[in-house]
């Protein structure tokens, strides 16, 4: 599913995108604050919603390859995620829904 | 990091990384003088004497009880204690080395403790040999005079900017959790530029930044280094210390000692090691409190590689 409809479904507003980041392909979605379980993953095209708000979050991302990060409960963003999101490529977002409410809507579109 | 110490030049890093993965058993002197404990300090003296030797090891069954130095005959012969049996003056309190621990333990032994020698024992806690300071030195030599040798090599044969090759190392301070992970990314980067199929990339950069990240939260500071070949990626993480006391527990899934302030940074659940082994196509541990830790895991690059993901 392209990610600017799994982004307009959690009404996701857009930080970071990276060229083209409408198409990214999204097949799955991974929620957790704890990085060590993002890194015990090994699933592909995938949404990381997290409400840790914390660089290691990006970077963790960007070591599974995750393709977009959903920040949820609108927790702050900071320069030095947004550059690390730049910097591998990764799309981020934050959402005013807290993480439950973010993964029930993701599961409504991505279950269909 | 304005401000902060300058980073040292890779190729000393490279060095020191080589000499720590070196394995005690490899620069020890094996050729070693022992005593049993029906010896007499004048026995002590006369194979100290004909072999220009400071510290002898007595052993009981090939096993260390204790060790005389010159400073114990010095005493002996102070006291007129020659012909005593050397368990009167030697020092009954033994440290050894065992001799597959990296020469990084020894390094950290001889800061620690006072001695000048420490005995090395096998697996069966055997005496094997003896290391003092200068097999460390004669080691850092014969490694940075290798070395040396194949910057020159490298500098006649310059690699292609496309190579596989890489040799790299970096140092992780603790809990430097701004730059902890940038290594790891470094690296995955490296060879996903080079065509690595994603799969690979991923598990090498999983196993790495799990060692990265340990590195920064628990050790008081160490080292992180890739070794790339056409092969495989080995990647080393050594470090000062603490030292784990139990390195099957610190391998179970969920034994954690990380503190509040770790898992608020979203780590700490006790699964990097676990993970790192997972990934890797080889793994080995190796810890003593005090002196450090060692971890090493291969991933091999061949995409036929049959790893069950």
């Amino acid at each position: 599913m392209d990610l600017i409809r799994v982004a307009d479904t959690i009404d996701a507003q857009l930080v970071y995108g990276p060229a083209g980041w409408e198409r990214i392909n999204i097949e799955t979605a991974f929620a957790s604050d704890l990085m060590s379980d993002v890194l015990m993953s090994d699933r592909e095209e995938m949404l990381l919603v997290t409400s840790l708000s914390t660089e290691q979050s990006i970077r963790s991302a960007g070591i599974v390859g995750v393709e977009a990060v959903v920040i949820a409960n609108n927790k702050t963003v900071t320069e030095g995620m947004v550059d690390l999101a730049r910097e591998q490529g990764i799309a981020l977002f934050c959402t005013r829904f807290p993480k439950y409410e973010t993964c029930v809507r993701l599961g409504r579109i991505l279950e269909a | 990091m304005n401000g902060g110490p300058k980073e040292p030049l890779q190729s000393s890093l490279r060095v020191q990384e080589l000499i720590y993965g070196l394995r005690i058993g490899e620069v020890m002197t094996s050729k070693v003088f022992a005593v049993s404990r029906n010896c007499t300090m004048r026995d002590v003296q006369t194979i100290m004497k004909k072999n220009s030797i400071t510290g002898l090891p007595v052993v009981d069954h090939k096993r260390v009880v204790g060790i005389v130095s010159m400073n114990d005959l010095m005493n002996a012969l102070e006291k007129g204690g020659m012909d005593d049996g050397v368990a009167k003056w030697m020092a009954g309190e033994v440290k050894t080395l065992a001799e597959d621990m990296p020469l990084s333990f020894a390094i950290s032994a001889f800061n620690k403790f006072p001695y000048r020698r420490f005995p090395v024992v096998n697996k069966k806690n055997e005496l094997v040999g003896i290391i003092t300071f200068r097999n460390i030195n004669l080691a850092l030599i014969r490694e940075l005079s290798r070395q040396l040798r194949a910057m020159e090599h490298q500098q006649e044969n310059p690699p292609e900017p496309h190579s596989l090759v890489l040799g790299k190392v970096y140092q992780i301070h603790r809990y430097d959790f701004e730059n902890g992970g940038k290594a790891s990314s470094e690296i995955k980067q490296f060879l996903k530029m080079r065509g690595i199929p994603a799969k690979i990339v991923r598990r090498v950069a999983v196993a790495s930044y799990e060692l990265e990240i340990n590195l920064v939260a628990h050790s008081i500071g160490g080292m992180l280094a890739f070794d790339i070949n056409e092969e495989r990626v080995k990647i080393s993480a050594h470090d000062r210390g603490p030292g784990i006391p139990d390195v099957e527990q610190a391998m179970a899934e969920g034994f954690s000692t990380a503190s509040e302030w770790i898992r608020a940074q979203g780590f700490g659940a006790g699964m990097g090691l676990p993970n790192v082994k997972r990934v890797a196509d080889e793994f080995a541990i190796k810890s003593a409190v005090g002196m450090g830790t060692m971890v090493q895991a291969v991933i091999k690059l061949q995409p036929e590689n049959t790893h069950e993901d």
